[in-house]
């Protein structure tokens, strides 16, 4: 063991430096106070945990925008319920690699956004002590109505209960997702434009094949009637 | 009993009981902000006043963990020897406290009240420090063994391997002091060195001060000999199976020790209450005893925040192969470079000394003719009448000073006293780089090939 | 190897009752790294027995991927090395790739070895933030390590949406594209790094007592590691030139010019292993910055056909992860699901060695040995 080789007092040198530069340069820093949160949206006392059961905290803002955490319904503007998106397909609920989704659908159809009959959900619950934040269902989801959130604080003094999600409670406005995500939620609403403008097109040249198809198949028929009648 | 000495009494081991505590607190929170910005994190900073978000940088911080600790559960495992389980932690500190008392503080009030101001004023100071701070390593082992727990027994046969190891290269480098002043008297080798004549400016009190200041790391656990509480290896050490206030006793033992140790630190190599501006306010005595304790901790606290822990064998190899072979060099270096200057510069300080009573004593004759004064002769004479006095850093001042003016006789004490010094680092740094060649390891760098 | 049960054979001759100090070292250890269990058996601090005991984290993974859809198990691969849920992800998509015929676009080629490079560096970073931890040191170097990774798992966060567990690659591309802006903020945090390296290297790399504490500890001779399957930077360490950027080429790594550093293979110490991960991490800022130099735009992820059923068919992909070779062994049968599913985790096969290393050291080697092997429980365990 050496002790004269200089590489200690090397190291010293390094910590020196640290312990000087951390009081000078915030980058130096390895934590840092959250800078996106307003002090005053900081829960600053206990009381503002939730107490009741079931109950969370509900009002935090997003921590940048990217991040994900939890899923979330999407509706469009309105009511809630007479425009949510999802039409209880049931496919994420098959697709979840936790399976922390369950989902009953409708038994009657009811108007969505559009003024399409469509069933809905009526009952959508996630389970956030078993949800892990995959992202799976928001990419198997054929109708964009679900889609992830960014908030965090969860807690919950029940923890039967208050750890599963409600329908009601996920369902958040498509402008609330435009404040949290404003890139991806861009990105879904022209794709969702995009998506509807090509099925159009495509229901359009459908329902004009279909059209063409018919007048051909009534020429046909014509033309076969025709040719029975000279017969 | 009389008032006076019950007086005396409160007077001596009142402000220990006070004042040292309450630095253990102020220290915690100094190493936790400390280690904190040495690793770029902020520390405390939130416990401040209770019940209000101000934060006083986290100095509420030592409050808060007694509150907790005392609170606390207090764990016994199912196992353990219950007696000694519970007398290990004051065990630690007793030692700990008492050897406070032998440190020469001369607290402000002490001179107006009582001119006793130190508990224990024996000759024999400096063994009884090493004697009873001896006694920590039987309470760590009371720990470790009765615990019951096989951590807590590794924890406690480190202890006692280690601390047994480094007391000897501790006491060794305390010696090359005792041999200076001629005493263990705390009070007087703190005496020795007023006027900055402190025994770390010598060339043996430097090797000895880092003997000494290596040895106290072991002996108090410090990182980078924190063996027996190794984190990584041994969970706690002696106290995994404590908590509560049991756990804070043992902190706080710890601390006091450190206290203690660099105490004597400071009062053997770093001039105890020497300071400047001594002569206008005495009291400035105490302050600067406890800054240079402070000192000594912080370079504790930076070497804890830099350095890995070394292995057990390493450990021993490094107290017997290299620190007890240099301290006992460095006594006989010291003694050596002691007779050596002795020998010249004393003799000729005394010259320089004779020749200004020289005239007197042949003053019968009535033709004699004063000697012509050579240039830097009163100050030459001012450095020999200091170096009689033992008072290096004056002595130097003076014929450094008369040396300016061209004084022959100082220009060879200087070029002796330096000459001896640098030798005497030389030789050390040789001493210490052969022993080093002899008991290292290959360990060094290594190169390392590159596939393209 | 085994010589230090000598000394106590020797007093058991001498008729002197002594017995081994039996320690059960986990799995609440907090050097084991997750809930590892060491059996050891001591004479004095010297490591006579030693038996590694794990399992407490298995969460039967492979049992689980072989009940649901191929893409279902792409997020639990983020969860076997939680610290490298990126190249995690390539392996399993690599595997999944060879199964249907799908074109990466360049762009997607790109940004995983992005994500791959510094993937690397989190882990390496963080690896010898918690050696020296191990070595006892006070983390600090644990503490600087850590804000390096963080400035990483943001960039991960701003590509992936989560920090950890991104779950970001996909078969044929990866998820989505990274957001306006990342990657001038990779290039500059990639223009940073060496600055930090320098500093982190004049802490550690000549500090004696870490010189001394590694080197000479836990030998791993060249042939033992070839026999016992070892891979990643032990493997080099112990004087093999493998890695599988080099060996198979895959993704676009063919396409880089960089250098693989191992030894001479006369120690495979501990200080070895820690130096090759040092220099590793010099070697993926050079690849990244040819990577944010070169990267085109374009699409991020082929043509895919939304179910996932491929033709019945055995493959076996494999990069180079940060810990070693990850493969990932699938078997379809035609359907949605694989018939059978399986990884090579190298943190499980780099750990059988820790027996043969440990033995005749002190206790405190046992413990730096095994945070030299850079274990993940998630890997080991499954």
């Amino acid at each position: 063991m050496s002790i004269l080789g200089g590489g200690i007092f090397k190291g010293m040198a390094v910590t020196l430096r640290n312990f000087i530069g951390s009081y000078f340069y915030k980058e130096r820093l390895t934590t840092n106070d959250y800078e996106w949160r307003a002090k005053d949206k900081l829960p600053q006392s206990i009381g503002d945990y939730p107490k009741e059961e079931g109950e969370q905290l509900r009002d935090t803002t997003t921590v940048n925008h990217y991040s994900r955490n939890f899923p979330m319904l999407l509706h469009d503007t309105g009511e809630p319920m007479d425009t949510i998106r999802c039409v209880a397909c049931q496919i994420c609920e098959r697709e979840c690699p936790p399976q922390c989704i369950y989902i009953e659908k409708s038994t009657e159809k009811k108007e969505n956004a559009d003024g399409k009959p469509q069933f809905y959900p009526a009952k959508f619950d996630i389970d956030v002590s078993v949800c892990m934040s995959c992202q799976i269902c928001v990419e198997v989801c054929p109708f964009d109505a679900i889609v992830m959130n960014s908030q965090f604080e969860l807690s919950t003094p029940n923890r039967f209960g208050g750890l599963l999600v409600r329908r009601d409670d996920l369902l958040k406005s498509n402008d609330y997702y435009h404040k949290i995500h404003p890139q991806e939620a861009a990105a879904r609403d022209q794709k969702m434009v995009a998506d509807k403008a090509a099925k159009e097109a495509k229901k359009k040249a459908a329902a004009e094949k279909a059209k063409a198809a018919a007048e051909a198949r009534a020429a046909a028929a014509a033309e076969a009637e025709a040719k029975e009648d000279t017969e | 009993m009389s008032f006076e000495l019950i007086k005396d009494i409160l007077l001596a081991t009142v402000p220990l009981l006070v004042i040292f505590p309450s630095l253990f607190a102020f220290t915690t929170w100094m190493e936790r902000k400390a280690l904190a910005r040495i690793q770029n994190r902020i520390g405390p900073n939130k416990t401040g006043i209770p019940c209000t978000r101000i934060g006083l940088f986290g100095l509420g911080q030592p409050a808060a963990d007694g509150i907790k600790m005392i609170f606390k559960e207090d764990i016994v495992p199912r196992g353990a020897d219950k007696l000694f389980h519970l007398l290990a932690p004051i065990l630690a500190l007793i030692p700990a406290m008492l050897i406070l008392c032998f440190l020469p503080l001369e607290f402000p009030w002490g001179k107006f009240i009582s001119g006793k101001v130190q508990a224990f004023m024996l000759d024999s100071a400096v063994i009884f420090f090493f004697a009873i701070s001896g006694l920590a390593t039987l309470a760590i082992f009371m720990a470790g063994w009765a615990s019951r727990n096989k951590y807590s027994l590794l924890g406690g046969m480190r202890a006692v391997a280690q601390m047994v190891s480094y007391e000897i290269p501790l006491l060794l480098s305390a010696v090359v002091v005792v041999m200076m002043v001629g005493s263990l008297n705390a009070k007087e080798i703190a005496d020795a060195q007023t006027g900055f004549n402190w025994f770390v400016f010598t060339p043996w009190g430097l090797a000895a001060f880092v003997i000494f200041f290596i040895a106290a790391l072991a002996e108090t656990n410090r990182s980078p000999f924190d063996l027996p509480e190794a984190e990584s290896e041994i969970i706690a050490g002696y106290f995994t199976e404590y908590s509560g206030f049991k756990f804070a006793l043992f902190f706080l033992g710890e601390y006091i020790a450190m206290f203690a140790i660099s105490g004597l630190a400071v009062t053997l190599f770093l001039g105890a209450g020497d300071g400047p501006f001594l002569t206008s306010a005495p009291w400035l005595s105490v302050v600067w005893f406890i800054a240079k304790i402070f000192g000594l901790i912080a370079v504790m606290i930076w070497l804890r925040g830099t350095l890995p822990r070394l292995r057990v064998d390493q450990l021993m190899a490094f107290a017997w192969k290299f620190l007890l072979p240099l301290s006992i060099f460095n006594i006989l270096l010291a003694g050596l470079t002691h007779f050596a200057l002795d020998a010249r510069v004393a003799a000729t300080s005394d010259a320089i000394l004779y020749s200004i009573h020289a005239p007197h004593t042949h003053s019968g004759e009535a033709n004699h003719e004063h000697p012509k004064p050579v240039a830097g002769q009163k100050e030459a004479v001012m450095g020999a009448l200091h170096y009689t006095d033992k008072n290096w850093m004056g002595a130097m001042k003076w014929f450094s000073k008369a040396a300016l003016k061209g004084h022959a006789q100082s220009r060879s004490i200087l070029g002796w006293g330096f000459g001896i010094w640098a030798m005497s680092l030389i030789v050390l740094y040789v001493m210490a780089k052969g022993l080093d060649n002899v008991s290292r390891s290959t360990a060094k760098p290594r190169e390392y090939l590159y596939a393209e | 190897m085994i010589t230090a049960a000598l000394n106590y054979e020797l007093l058991q001759q001498e008729g002197l009752e002594t017995s081994l100090l039996e320690i059960s070292m986990g799995p609440h250890h907090p050097s084991t790294h997750g809930v590892f269990r060491m059996d050891v058996k001591l004479d004095g601090e010297t490591v006579v027995e030693l038996r590694p005991v794990f399992g407490y984290l298995h969460r039967n993974h492979e049992k689980l991927a072989e009940n649901m859809t191929y893409l279902s198990s792409m997020p639990f691969t983020d969860r076997l090395d939680y610290f490298n849920s990126m190249t995690n992800n390539w392996a399993y998509a690599l595997a999944a790739e060879k199964l249907i015929e799908v074109e990466v676009p360049e762009r997607a080629e790109y940004l995983r070895v992005i994500m791959a490079e510094l993937t690397r560096l989190v882990n390496h970073v963080t690896l010898v933030g918690f050696f020296i931890n191990d070595l006892g040191a006070l983390g600090t170097p644990l503490m600087y390590a850590f804000r390096e990774r963080e400035k990483i798992l943001d960039l991960f966060e701003q590509a992936s949406g989560a920090r950890m567990m991104c779950n970001y690659f996909r078969f044929g591309g990866l998820r989505n594209d990274v957001p306006e802006g990342w990657l001038d903020r990779t290039r500059e945090l990639v223009d940073r790094f060496p600055a930090f390296l320098d500093e982190y290297e004049q802490l550690l790399c000549e500090n004696e007592i870490i010189l001394s504490r590694t080197q000479g500890v836990g030998n791993l001779s060249r042939e033992l590691a070839i026999n016992a399957g070892v891979t990643g930077p032990m493997l080099r360490a112990s004087g093999v030139n493998y890695d599988l950027r080099k060996v198979d080429a895959y993704g676009i790594y063919d396409r880089f010019k960089f250098r693989v550093p191992y030894t001479d293979g006369d120690t495979g110490d501990c200080y070895d292993r820690f130096m090759i991960r040092m220099l590793e991490m010099r070697e993926s800022v050079a690849i990244l910055k040819q990577a944010l130099a070169d990267i085109p735009e374009g699409d991020i992820i082929g043509k895919v056909s939304k179910v996932f059923k491929p033709k019945p068919a055995e493959v076996y992909g494999r990069i180079e992860g940060p810990k070693g070779e990850l493969g990932f062994y699938l078997i379809a049968d035609g359907t949605t699901k694989p018939y059978r599913y399986r990884v090579r985790p190298p943190s499980l096969i780099n750990l059988t060695v820790l027996r043969d290393m440990c033995l005749g050291g002190k206790i405190a080697d046992a413990v730096i040995i095994l945070g030299s092997i850079d274990i993940v429980l998630g890997e080991v365990d499954r």
